[in-house]
């Protein structure tokens, strides 16, 4: 079956025809190149299906007791976890691929576009397909410097910035990642991932920060933080999410690649070193406060654009701090089954938003801007149905989960963690119907408790059979869970504090829907006008780092002149 | 039949006539170059056949074939102008000179060292007249070079070792003794800059590398703060230069300074600090290669009116763009590798220095990324008449980026298996890089 490594290498054929190939005939060159980009998502099929029925496919081009080779060594490794990586990336790149022949036709850069995919892809496959954390290191920088070039018109002053901003912030990232990589191989002298997972568990570390203040940390902890910055920078988290909006002037199908592969690889890199992860509570426990932050402020920031492929961009933040954030609860399996159906759903979006861009342009009625009509009546029995299942489906899930559920996970926060993510996905898709007002209420009932079965099932089903798919050990799911437990008030006290935000929520709506107000003091008003303001502005957290650039060059400045 | 001792006269030799064969046909501008480029090809001959016809190996001879690799790849895209004809015939003398250095045993080592930083005096004050500040500061830097070479000759140690490292901080760039090495980045014409920042270095490194067992725990901790200290001040410099050669010249600065903090870290230096060497060398004799071309072209202008060459001028954008990711650290080239594989020796701890040099690690990004940003990208100019590349200097720019990749792949076994054993002068650790 080694046969397979060659997957990751067929999109650079692709690529190689593409770019080669006569500028009169790039229209043939492009159709050629479908090809390759065909077979890596057959060949990943065919990974995923042997993967699925036997031991994961390890092809090690290195000598991994040799430190001389270190330097660069290259492997593949395909699991359960790269196979399901590979189909989504390959998946994702044909049809990215196919509608971009079109949509990019005549194009200046139509070459060098199509070109720079077929990189884009094979680096990402090989990345997830790594042997080792250096190879994984050296694809994840590569990533970096083509988001760079992937901002495709390089003429346009916001897309440079925005480009170079990019590659700056996630070379931040990557150096800490880097640092990590020099620190676990400084404490257990290894890369490779399953001797590393041995080693880190067996041998506890203790590292001294600052031995006068007795300032101690566990080895794993600081390896594992410095990763996630990592992780932190591909996967936009807070504060380093910056990149993300900043690079939304490339076209809109380089975003569909991004946000439905790329900028999962903070969620894979979670993945892949989940035994790692396993074994530190502190880092867990930060992954989860990044990952609750970047969902609370991305969702935030999102509600405030006026600009749609932001609006999508900050969407994206939102989602990955929520992807984040059930790593940081030990749901890894969740976060890798949020991140395939995110990907999915937003690939097809922005696929679609140059054409609404497009549309808009060409048509001053679109999108229509009188909303009058959709506001003018309410249904009580909509608005009804919505609350009862919201409110009654955490106790319906309890039920069935006790019967059905084969993972270990009552005696653990886990179960309390699985139900939450079914009820805050649920609660979205019914509090979306509710905007359907008095059309045909029964319908939108109906649609509600439709809605509701296909979300608590898909949950409980997906999720469970993809956890064993994923972690066939049902003790190392319940490890995970373990770890990242957080303590016991803690936990309740954000349950209930959620539970209470949605329950008000629909009273809110309630009320809303029925002309009443709600009575709020004045000073909460001007602290929420102000609020929307500096949410608008994205924190001014890019002016913020803008200006500690401006510091850093006139300190240098400063310098240079005293020394002249 | 060749002797042993004979070794370091031969390699030397060997450049010292070209040098002379290319003043005598001086009347010819392209026969002077190809006799200049012949004469390099016959010095990587010797280098490589030296060993081959002793019937024994000559240490470190894959990075000493660099030496006469990077002379050629520095003169091979030189346009053929009178201007540049002094800079050809200095390249081979100083590349004998390299050469000697690197393969002579003490005393005649010495002397050569001490002959290195006194024509760099000459070239310096006779090309640039001693008109700028920054000429007398170099002057100034060669010429204590050059009395602390002197010194070493005639003291004994401990403060002989102290004077040569004062030499060898001003080959191989640490503050407060780096101005020389900038002097002449920005000041020398034609290739000249492109090969000393690869020549000077190596030869610094190789002195070094001589020194290190007798440098006392204090030396040590005090070049690590200065070593510290270069790095953060060359990368504050790199950062607010308009111009590239300046730039450049303050990067590499940053670069060598944290090979210094390693060295002096750790207190060894393993062939993977060689492979680091050799890659920010080559990547920035690239860089400066790069420049040169433009330089050809419109002046020694700022980096702000320049831009939009990517379409007009694709070979070259393409090459700098590699070049600046190479010197930046990107992998797979050398610069990342020699810094990775530095990192992982098990003499290395990660401790809080490591974060600064983290830190410049990390500004390089800006200003690499910035100065392709200012070149390559932005909107194309109406008034600039653009002229990509010819092939000789394509040809060179390529090559480099292939050595820079051959250092980053190639596994570092391969660089010492003409390591002699037992070692000769520093016996560290295994995988070191011996004389």
């Amino acid at each position: 079956m080694s046969f397979l490594a060659l997957v990751p290498l067929l999109p650079l054929l692709t690529a190689f025809i593409v770019m080669t190939g006569d500028r009169a005939e790039q229209d043939q060159s492009a159709r050629a190149g479908l090809f390759p980009v065909v077979a890596a998502f057959l060949g990943s099929l065919i990974a995923l299906w042997v993967v699925t029925s036997g031991d994961p496919i390890t092809i090690q081009l290195y000598d991994p007791a040799s430190i001389a080779n270190l330097a660069f060594p290259i492997g593949f490794y395909i699991d359960r976890l790269s196979a399901v990586m590979m189909v989504l990336i390959t998946g994702v790149t044909t049809l990215i691929y196919r509608y971009s022949m079109g949509y990019m036709y005549q194009d200046r850069g139509y070459r060098r576009y199509l070109g720079m995919l077929g990189i884009t892809t094979s680096v990402l496959l090989c990345m997830v397909s790594s042997a080792n954390l250096v190879m994984l290191f050296i694809f994840w920088q590569i990533l970096s410097w083509l988001l760079f070039l992937l901002a495709h018109n390089h003429a346009h002053a916001a897309t440079l910035s925005g480009a170079a901003n990019t590659f700056t912030i996630l070379r931040l990232s990557d150096a800490a990642f880097l640092a990590g990589i020099v620190l676990a191989y400084s404490l257990y002298g290894t890369f490779e991932f399953q001797t590393l997972f041995t080693r880190a568990a067996e041998t506890p570390i203790t590292l001294s920060l600052w031995p006068d203040l007795g300032w101690e940390m566990n080895g794993v902890t600081a390896v594992t933080l410095l990763i996630f910055i990592g992780a932190m920078g591909k996967s936009a988290q807070f504060p380093i999410h910056t990149w993300l909006p900043r690079s939304l002037y490339a076209p809109t199908p380089v975003h569909a690649l991004l946000h439905a592969g790329i900028i999962n690889a903070g969620g894979f890199l979670l993945n892949r070193l989940a035994p790692l992860y396993g074994l530190s509570p502190t880092t867990l426990h930060v992954v989860f406060v990044i990952g609750m932050l970047t969902a609370i402020l991305g969702a935030t920031m999102m509600l405030t654009q006026n600009d749609i492929k932001k609006t999508l961009g900050f969407s994206t933040i939102g989602q990955m701090g929520y992807m984040i954030m059930e790593c940081g609860l030990g749901a890894f399996s969740l976060a890798v089954f949020h991140l395939i159906a995110h990907g999915l759903f937003k690939g097809t979006v922005f696929l679609n938003c140059g054409n609404v861009i497009h549309k808009a342009r060409q048509e001053p009625s679109f999108p229509p801007i009188d909303r009058e009509a959709e506001e003018s009546e309410f249904s009580n029995l909509t608005w009804s149905t919505g609350f009862l299942t919201t409110l009654l489906l955490p106790l319906v899930i309890l039920l069935v989960t006790h019967g059905v559920l084969r993972i270990p996970l009552i005696e653990s926060q886990g179960t309390v963690i699985f139900l939450f993510f079914i009820w805050v996905t649920s609660s979205q898709a019914i509090l979306s119907l509710t905007r359907i007002r008095a059309v045909a209420s029964w319908k939108v009932s109906t649609a509600m408790l439709v809605t509701l079965i296909i979300v608590v099932f898909t949950y409980l089903f997906a999720v469970e059979s993809f956890t064993h798919f994923l972690y066939p050990n049902p003790e190392v799911v319940a490890s995970y869970f373990k770890a990242a437990a957080l303590p016991g008030r803690l936990f309740d006290s954000l349950v209930v504090g959620t539970t209470v935000l949605t329950i008000l929520s629909w009273g809110y709506l309630y009320a809303h829907a029925h002309g009443r107000t709600v009575k709020i003091p004045g000073w909460i008003d001007v602290f929420l006008v102000r609020l929307y303001v500096l949410f608008m502005n994205r924190l001014y957290l890019d002016q913020l780092y803008l200006k500690f650039g401006r510091m850093v060059t006139l300190v240098a400045h400063h310098l240079e002149k005293r020394l002249s | 039949m060749i002797k042993t001792w004979m070794t370091p006269w031969l390699l030397m030799a060997v450049p010292f006539l070209g040098a002379a064969l290319s003043l005598l046909l001086r009347a010819s501008l392209q026969r002077m170059k190809t006799s200049a480029l012949l004469t390099t090809v016959a010095c990587l001959l010797v280098v490589i056949g030296t060993p081959w016809a002793l019937g024994d190996t000559l240490a470190g001879v894959p990075f000493l074939c660099l030496l006469p690799l990077t002379a050629f790849l520095s003169l091979l895209g030189q346009p053929l102008h009178r201007d540049n004809t002094s800079a050809w015939t200095a390249t081979l003398v100083l590349l004998g000179l390299g050469l000697g250095i690197l393969t002579a045993q003490a005393p005649a080592h010495d002397v050569m060292l001490l002959i290195l930083p006194g024509l760099l005096c000459i070239l310096l004050y006779r090309y640039q007249s001693g008109a700028t500040s920054e000429t007398w500061r170099g002057l100034s830097a060669y010429g204590l070079s050059m009395v602390s070479a002197a010194l070493a000759l005639v003291l004994t140690t401990p403060a002989s070792t102290v004077a040569l490292l004062v030499t060898c901080a001003t080959l191989l760039p640490l503050l407060p003794v780096h101005s020389g090495f900038i002097a002449t980045l920005t000041g020398l014409p034609g290739n000249l800059p492109a090969f000393l920042v690869f020549l000077l270095p190596t030869v610094g490194f190789h002195t070094l590398l001589t020194l290190l067992p007798n440098l006392t725990v204090t030396t040590l901790h005090t070049v690590t703060i200065l070593a510290l200290a270069g790095a953060v001040y060359g990368s504050l410099r790199a950062l607010i230069q308009a111009r590239p050669l300046p730039r450049l010249a303050y990067a590499a600065l940053a670069f060598f300074g944290m090979l210094w903090w390693y060295v002096a870290d750790t207190g060894t230096a393993p062939v993977q600090a060689t492979v680091y060497l050799s890659a920010v060398g080559l990547a920035a004799s690239g860089l400066l290669l790069a420049w040169y071309a433009i330089r050809a072209r419109y002046g020694d202008i700022d980096l702000r009116a320049l831009g939009g060459l990517a379409y007009p001028m694709p070979r070259f954008s393409t090459l700098l763009a590699l070049l600046a990711l190479a010197a930046l650290g990107m992998p797979p080239f050398g610069v990342f590798s020699g810094f990775l594989g530095m990192l992982l020796m098990p003499t290395f701890t990660p401790s809080g220095p490591f974060a600064v040099v983290m830190i410049v690690w990390l500004t390089a990004s800006w200003y690499y990324t910035d100065l392709v940003q200012q070149l390559v990208f932005g909107r194309q100019r109406v008034d600039v008449r653009y002229d990509d590349l010819r092939q000789t200097e394509f040809a060179s720019l390529v090559l480099l980026l292939l050595l820079l990749l051959a250092l980053g792949t190639a596994p570092s076994r391969f660089f010492d298996s003409y390591v002699p054993t037992p070692p000769a002068t520093v016996a560290m650790q295994e995988g070191t890089w011996i004389r």
